[in-house]
């Protein structure tokens, strides 16, 4: 890795490195009775590993300028590894948390290991440490293929990925020792999110140095797709992250707002997020990969771009179905329902795109795990779409909300869609990358695939029973015209369905488990000898770098 | 700061709908724009070209 | 060369410009409204702020994620009223920086559980659920009543709230680590001051009674459990009166 790096390159890595080791020791140091010294501690430790890595690779003959001829996949290679262990990791915490809600004493007597503080772990974990290393790595790659183009630099793409990671790990350790805003997926304090901001700064100026760069002149529609996730995704998270520190060296913050103003705002980036983080990018993801594992043009590129806009803008507007009947005026919420609506028309363009893509080439997805991956994603994305804007009525809502549905929902969305797309674009990704034939197993990719299904499957109808149970026994009557059931009569109706979607979740982590065996054993298959050893040399004359 | 709620809500409400009806009209004849289609239908198959290496 | 560069450029910016003015659109239009909302709030003079005491209690309450089983909303359905009481109104959380009104219940809506129980109550349900309720599904918290609270930096705290727009006087922030201890030590000194300051009606008394006679972050949760709902009598109001 390290040898990839020009010398400025490598010095430069050793000052920013430099830096954070200085600013993780300052904050120890100034935060020593705070768990904010901690943090600071553990960005020092990382910083002095990343400085240790790079010098150990400093003298190590630097790149020719035959790197020019070459695409950068070095970033996507450790970010789909990342993206691997982050799964396996946030899996296990969340079958945890869903094992605890059958068996709330299967834990141990400490704070950090209680359902609370594990909860955001495994929802920070499977969305920003499976989910965003993901689309990090698939982002490298498809931007280069697409622009023609190779990454401008080596050095920030590592900075990227590393620094993105770096805010995970805070983030996750926060948790465990109790550091959270208590803003649902944006639960990291003051000085996780600062850092998030430069990181992300720094990942979209690469984005767009590398559109600069691009032979191609038409910018293919998947990128529009990731660069959406890239700037709303920066103007979501600094908005609702707006909070005053206690002091400059204590983790604690309060937000800038409060009451309705606050829960509109969380609301407004919540379902962004999963508008932005979980949605526009692995359409990305889906518009590159799936018509080129299918080995077919993506079926209308017209309603690709419809979609797109559809997409940036309704969203938008949709947040507030999350509030229907609180304190939130009500304008608001019947805006909310409206759109959520109307969001049902681009989400459906891309599903239907998708699986039109298909047609025809049905045979393949029969035999191919793969591109299965991709079509039952797909499927997924058209029916949570469809079952969100559902949910989104007011008289819906006000059965689902606060119930075990919605939780169903999100992981239809969750496990069905994003984690599907991403594993088929990953099968799909790694022989390329390391240049094999295949995966190392395709039965595995097929053991998995079921799993995964079957899991999924599992796990949202043991939701959607639950949830309907819950909030009709929260509002039956009796013939006397009193509450029938007590709220604990209800806790007593959901242990059957808690126990059975954790056992769907173990499915699901299980094939995430034989994914990355056959992902490791593939990256250590003996690569093949190339046909032409000519073909090896770039063709043209090169220029220089930039 | 004092803009009264009252315009902002009937602001929302009413300059919403123009912007929507009028954002999407955009939308949809750019992708139905015809001497746009050569270049949609280029896109669309481009990706699927070999692609080994950047262009030179 | 330049141009052509020049114009690809132009083209990706462009993207991003699009995106940005698209997507800012709807969040301006829905949420600025919200920002002059404080016209539309119901305008209610007793409503009063939480003691450092509270904070600290609130502050775990966060901490450990509580609002990842518990409501604090109710909402306007009659089903919910009769279960928990009456609606939350915008009001009740004018001062929760930031709100709990959480998303999931796993357990019951909080919004106007104080009072409800007794302090003896919460602490035995907090410490083990299972022996007061055995269905439960909720966590044992047995740790807070061995951990002490810390008080020192909470005049900090109330300092960074009133930053954000809660009320809190020079003398409150000043006094607000004697605050905290005075509110569980009724006949001193100390629970005078925070009756002056916070008002004749804040629960002063020795929430939890901790053995060992220190303040526990069990007091504090407890302190805040008991003032959900009751920060102001708004809600039990007649409407329009
Ligand atoms: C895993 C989900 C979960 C978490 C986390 C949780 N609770 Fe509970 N809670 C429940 C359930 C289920 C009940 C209903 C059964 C019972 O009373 O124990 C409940 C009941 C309660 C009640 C009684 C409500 C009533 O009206 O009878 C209180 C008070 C309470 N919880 C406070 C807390 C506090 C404070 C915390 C955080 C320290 C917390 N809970 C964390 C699930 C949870």
């Amino acid at each position: 890795m390290i040898a990839e790096l020009t010398k400025n390159e490598r010095n430069g890595a050793l000052v920013i490195l430099a830096v954070l080791t200085v600013v993780g020791l300052v904050m120890a140091v100034a935060g020593y009775a705070d768990p904010f010294g901690i943090h600071g501690g553990l960005v020092a430790i990382a910083a002095l590993a990343g400085i240790f890595a790079v010098i150990s690779g400093y003298f190590a003959p630097e790149p020719t300028l035959a790197r020019f001829g070459e695409y950068y996949d070095t970033p996507s290679k450790i970010g789909i590894g990342l993206a691997m262990a982050w799964a396996v990791f946030g899996l296990f915490v969340g079958d945890w948390v869903a094992w605890l809600l059958a068996y709330p004493n299967a834990t141990f007597d400490a704070g950090w290991s209680s359902f609370g503080r594990l909860r955001p772990v495994h929802t920070t974990g499977v969305i920003f440490g499976f989910g965003g290393n993901a689309l990090i790595a698939t982002s490298f790659h498809v931007m280069q293929r697409t622009c023609r183009a190779r990454l401008p630099d080596q050095l920030t793409p590592l900075f990227v990925l590393f620094g993105y990671n770096l805010f995970c790990i805070l983030a996750v350790t926060g948790y465990l020792m109790g550091l959270t805003q208590s803003k649902e997926y944006a639960e990291p304090e003051w000085y996780v999110d600062l850092w998030l901001v430069v990181v992300w700064v720094t990942y979209l100026v690469l984005y767009l140095r590398l559109l600069a760069r691009r032979r191609e002149p038409h910018i293919y529609v998947a990128n529009w797709y990731y660069l959406a996730f890239i700037v709303v995704v920066a103007m979501l998270h600094v908005v609702n992250n707006l909070a005053v520190p206690i002091s400059f060296y204590e983790a604690k913050s309060y937000s800038l707002f409060s009451g309705v103003q606050d829960a509109m705002t969380e609301w407004w980036y919540g379902h962004n997020a999963v508008a932005f983080f979980l949605t526009s990018g692995f359409l990305g993801m889906m518009y590159y990969y799936l018509p080129k594992r299918a080995g077919r043009p993506i079926f209308s590129y017209r309603m690709s771009i419809v979609s797109f806009w559809g997409i940036t803008f309704f969203y938008m507007w949709a947040g507030s179905h999350h509030l229907h009947y609180t304190a939130l005026p009500q304008w608001v919420q019947t805006l909310g329902m409206t759109f959520s609506l109307m969001l049902l028309i681009p989400s459906w363009g891309s599903a239907g795109n998708a699986l039109l893509t298909l047609n025809g080439a049905w045979g393949r997805v029969r035999d191919d795990a793969t591109l299965r991956f991709m079509m039952v994603a797909a499927v997924f994305y058209g029916l949570t779409t469809f079952e969100g804007s559902f949910m989104a009525i007011r008289s819906v809502n006000s059965l689902s909300h606060y119930t075990d549905w919605t939780i169903g929902h999100v992981h239809a969305g969750a496990l069905g869609w994003v984690a599907m797309i991403t594993f088929g674009s990953i099968y799909a990704l790694v022989p390329w990358l390391w240049k094999r034939e295949g995966m190392y197993s395709p039965r595995a990719v097929e053991v998995h695939f079921w799993l995964a299904l079957g899991g999924t499957l599992v796990y949202v109808l043991a939701m959607w029973n639950s949830g309907i149970i819950q909030g009709l026994m929260w509002r039956t009557y009796n013939d006397s015209g009193t509450l029938a059931y007590s709220f604990v009569d209800s806790v007593v109706a959901m242990r059957p369905y808690y126990i059975a979607r954790a056992i769907g979740g173990l499915m699901f982590l299980l094939g995430a488990i034989v994914g990355s065996w056959n992902i490791w054993m593939t990256v250590r298959m003996p690569a093949p000898v190339p046909a032409d050893a000519g073909g090896d040399q770039p063709a043209i004359a090169l220029q220089a770098g930039e | 700061m004092d803009i009264a709620h009252g315009t902002l809500v009937w602001l929302a409400k009413s300059f919403g709908l123009f912007y929507l009806i009028g954002l999407s009209l955009i939308v949809v004849i750019y992708a139905c724009w015809p001497s746009n289609r050569q270049k949609f239908d280029r896109a669309a198959t481009a990706i699927l070209e070999e692609e080994d290496r950047p262009w030179q | 060369m330049f141009g052509l560069h020049y114009r690809l450029e132009r083209k990706a910016i462009g993207l991003v410009l699009g995106i940005m003015l698209v997507a800012s659109i709807g969040g301006i239009v829905e949420i600025a409204p919200l920002f002059t909302i404080h016209q539309t709030v119901e305008d209610v003079p007793d409503m009063r702020v939480y003691t450092p005491l509270e904070v600290a209690g609130r502050n775990i309450y966060i901490r450990e994620g509580c609002y990842a089983c518990h409501s604090q909303m109710i909402r306007t359905l009659r089903d919910e009223v009769e279960r928990y009481g009456p609606y939350s109104l915008a009001v009740e959380s004018k001062y929760d920086h930031p709100m709990l009104w959480g998303s999931k219940r796993t357990g019951p809506d909080l919004a106007r559980i104080g009072g409800k129980y007794s302090d003896e109550w919460h602490v035995a349900h907090l410490m083990d659920p299972r022996a007061v309720v055995p269905e439960s599904v909720m966590p044992s918290y047995g740790w807070l009543a061995r951990s002490d609270l810390r008080t020192d930096n909470l005049g900090r705290h109330l300092k960074a709230l009133r930053t954000v727009g809660v009320p809190y006087t020079d003398e409150m922030i000043a006094s607000a680590s004697a605050d905290a201890y005075g509110q569980t030590a009724p006949d001193t000194n100390f629970a005078a001051g925070v009756a002056k300051r916070y008002g004749e009606a804040t629960n002063i008394r020795p929430f939890g009674a901790t053995p060992n006679g220190g303040l526990t972050e069990m007091d504090a949760l407890v302190a805040y459990l008991q003032i959900l709902g009751r920060l102001t009598d708004a809600a039990h109001r007649p409407v329009g009166g």
